[in-house]
């Protein structure tokens, strides 16, 4: 789990967590306002080479999450590009209509999609779980109980994927694999579900009573291992951040790719 | 931390308490008191109370765990500590100086001195890292056990409660951290439920027996209890020391050396297997023979598991793997060390059912054996439940028993005695013997030193990845060990050392 972040020194695992945080969901609200098909790709060009500049996973795995997230963006893209209304019709069969309005839409949503993505794996790939949930308590007063609670959850992922391995060891091995059918299927899935989750309460409540044994309080106010401050870091992130974003704005602008300044209007 | 009322003695007065959806009140007007300094083991067959007890006694029921109880009097000590059985729910963060930190954040130690107090503890429990900011998901059981006693140590706990500690331990790490123990709880008042008992009686005075609806029956001194009540220390599966004697008496062992002359089973050639897109384990030739006992052995993680995974084909490997069988895929059984990862159904009978039902026997046969098996395993008033619901023993036993229900000619069980008590360890090593009568060759992976001296003809040890030792043996029971033995003697021997106190 810990090992999926490799170039931990990094400029971006500096910054201030719950800045980081913050920025990013604001981000979000930046880019579901725009409705200018050329500043979203300007956009998604941008966020994506910001990604592979600072990102804190290795190069194969980001490769790979930028490819998957890709491809669920096609998906998010796909209803709207084949159905979409529009006059300017490119393409029809049967139900689907391809239409320039629709394709324009269609894209623009996907790369909506993409781009959430990107920015949420800029934060996921450079903030380490344990930095986050001390910088959550102590700039934005999230109770302990939930951040010591999320923490006790991470710690439990790795143990849970190791355990899908060992029940599918197990169903090879008393033959639930050689049966076929849907039937076959959904028994596998409910085997999966029910061993997991029994397995997986006993230990959340193991847990809590072994945290609770150690004197933790939900209520009394503590000290901290870990001091999050605010370094020179933060400005810097800030200024990347705007630069990138304004940039976007002023290349699609400059150049603009695409007729649609406004999909909705089309 | 100092105390008001009474200051060294504790316990409680006329105790009752109800689990969830039974009818009857658990513990009928239970009284037990303890003082300062004191060292003590409580023991009793599984079921019987104590790890309940201990957590009454230490306030977390019902303050964290809700049960409905009722006392004429409860006095919690202020300062204690508790650790618990099992090594990997005990942490909440990932690493260890994080999760002694998290102790000293509740204390409210300031942030200054955390990083000298850390160090100090985990030397304390033993634990000597060059850099305390250590990974707990790459520690062996053993030595998560022993952070656990260090964020105990964290809270300077006048009082310790261990609920079995050393229960999912291998030896080497059982002694280890009863050393620790022995070590910090020189000055502290000891409780400890546990059912190996063997290293921890050095330690503790007094012993208060329990029995299986929750009554205390003995309460004294070690050398009375241990005296006067050795039945039930057998009924009840407790490790006594010498408890392995008792059982060779009544079971012979295997005498038949397997002659080399045997039929081959199961060949590896040139075989390698793979984790993670490395070579965990690799080995140039083996041959196993019908009607063998192997007994594999080695230090946790020397790649046991591994190998075996590897012949089942459940892991990647390379090489040859060859059974001399029709279809090894029906005719070779393979036990988890977790019971509960195997279990593929909802009701026990439907378990035991599963095997043959998918080789479509007819239904009467089926019934037939179910019903056998379900009397053989004693497992007939359970045949409607759950196997979740199941308790320790009979998870186990069930597992065994699915696997085993139609006679496979080959059985490889992955540590199962591991965690169980002293009466489920023999009837599953009788079981495993009178497969072995009826043809069936076993492979099992053990830690239990007299496992293999008793019951393997064969033995392989395993060392990092490789095997480095394999020898034939005639099993025995005289406790000198077997023809080859000294490889045995050396780890077999910490098992007896307390023999004296009967």
């Amino acid at each position: 789990m810990v090992t999926l972040w490799t170039n931990t020194d990094r400029l971006f695992f500096k910054i201030n967590p719950s800045f980081k945080f913050l920025i990013s969901v604001s981000l979000f609200v930046v880019y579901l306002v725009v409705h200018n098909l050329n500043s979203m790709i300007w956009a998604t060009v941008l966020f994506i080479v910001l990604f592979l500049l600072v990102n804190g996973f290795s190069g194969r795995f980001s490769f790979w999450i930028v490819l998957l997230t890709l491809i669920v963006s096609m998906f998010s893209a796909g209803a709207m590009i084949l159905f979409g209304q529009g006059t300017h019709v490119l393409f029809h069969w049967y139900l689907i209509e391809i239409t320039e309005e629709g394709l324009a839409r269609g894209i623009l949503i996907g790369l909506r999609t993409f781009i959430f993505s990107i920015i949420g794996m800029i934060m996921a790939s450079t903030t380490l779980p344990v930095p986050f949930f001390y910088s959550l308590m102590q700039q934005l007063k999230v109770p302990v109980r939930y951040a010591y609670g999320c923490l006790a959850a991470f710690r439990m992922l790795p143990m849970m994927s190791e355990e899908f391995v060992h029940v599918r060891q197990a169903m090879v091995v008393r033959g639930m694999t050689r049966k076929k059918g849907v039937r076959a299927l959904y028994d596998r899935t409910k085997r999966y579900a029910l061993t997991m989750l029994a397995q997986s309460i006993r230990r959340a409540q193991r847990t809590a009573v072994a945290m609770e044994a150690k004197r933790f309080s939900m209520t009394e106010t503590r000290t901290y291992y870990y001091e999050i401050g605010w370094s020179r870091y933060d400005l810097y992130f800030l200024a990347l951040i705007l630069c990138t974003v304004a940039f976007g704005f002023l290349l699609s602008n400059w150049m603009p790719l695409t007729p649609f300044t406004n999909v909705i209007d089309n | 931390m100092s105390l008001k009322s009474n200051p060294d003695r504790w316990g409680v007065t006329n105790l009752r308490l109800a689990f969830p959806k039974k009818q009857n009140m658990f513990f009928k007007d239970l009284t037990f008191h303890y003082q300062k300094g004191e060292k003590i083991l409580l023991l009793g067959p599984s079921g019987s109370g104590k790890s309940t007890l201990l957590q009454v006694l230490s306030g977390l029921v019902p303050k964290s765990i809700e049960l409905p109880m009722k006392t004429d009097k409860l006095s919690v000590p202020e300062s204690w500590g508790f650790i618990f059985q099992d090594p990997d729910t005990q942490f909440c963060m990932p690493y260890a100086d994080e999760e002694i930190a998290f102790v000293l954040e509740n204390r409210r130690i300031p942030r200054e001195d955390m990083a000298r107090l850390i160090r100090h503890y985990l030397q304390m429990a033993g634990l000597s890292f060059a850099n305390p900011h250590q990974l707990i998901s790459s520690l062996s059981g053993g030595m998560k056990q022993r952070l656990a006693t260090a964020s105990i140590l964290a809270l300077e706990p006048d009082i310790l409660f261990l609920d079995e500690p050393t229960a999912l331990l291998d030896p080497a790490g059982t002694e280890q951290l009863w050393q620790t123990v022995q070590r910090i709880g020189k000055d502290r008042t000891v409780l400890i439920v546990e059912h190996k008992i063997d290293q921890v009686l050095d330690f503790v005075e007094r012993i208060v027996l329990f029995d299986d609806s929750g009554r205390i029956i003995a309460d004294g001194p070690k050398s009375d209890v241990l005296h006067h009540h050795k039945k039930e220390l057998d009924d009840y599966g407790i490790w006594y020391p010498g408890v392995w004697h008792a059982f060779e008496k009544k079971n012979p062992g295997n005498h038949s050396k397997n002659s080399m002359a045997a039929k081959p089973l199961l060949e590896l050639d040139d075989f390698h297997v793979f984790r993670d897109r490395q070579v965990k384990f690799s080995l140039s030739h083996l041959i196993i023979h019908e009607g063998e006992w192997v007994a594999i052995i080695g230090e946790n993680g020397a790649g046991k598991s591994t190998m075996v995974e590897g012949i089942m084909g459940l892991v990647r490997h390379r090489g040859k793997v060859h059974w001399h069988l029709k279809n090894p895929a029906d005719e070779v059984a393979f036990v988890f060390q977790n019971p509960e990862y195997q279990f593929v159904t909802d009701r026990v009978d439907d378990e035991l059912g599963f095997n043959l039902v998918l080789k479509k026997r007819n239904r009467d046969e089926i019934n037939e054996r179910v019903d056998q098996t379900l009397t053989q395993f004693s497992l007939s008033n359970q045949r409607l439940q759950h196997p979740f619901q199941l308790s320790v023993g009979q998870k186990r036993r069930l597992s065994v028993a699915s696997s085993l229900i139609d006679n496979p000619k080959a059985v490889i069980l992955d540590e199962p005695t591991f965690g169980q008590d002293a009466r489920n360890t023999f009837a599953l090593l009788d079981l495993f013997q009178k497969l072995r009568q009826k043809g069936t060759t076993v492979l099992m992976i053990t830690h239990e030193m007299e496992v293999v001296r008793h019951f393997a003809t064969r033995v392989l040890r395993i060392e990092k990845g490789r095997l480095v030792e394999d020898f034939l043996q005639v099993p025995d029971n005289d406790g000198k060990g077997g023809v080859n033995g000294h490889a045995l003697d050396e780890h077999g021997q910490a098992v007896f050392q307390n023999q004296s106190f009967l």
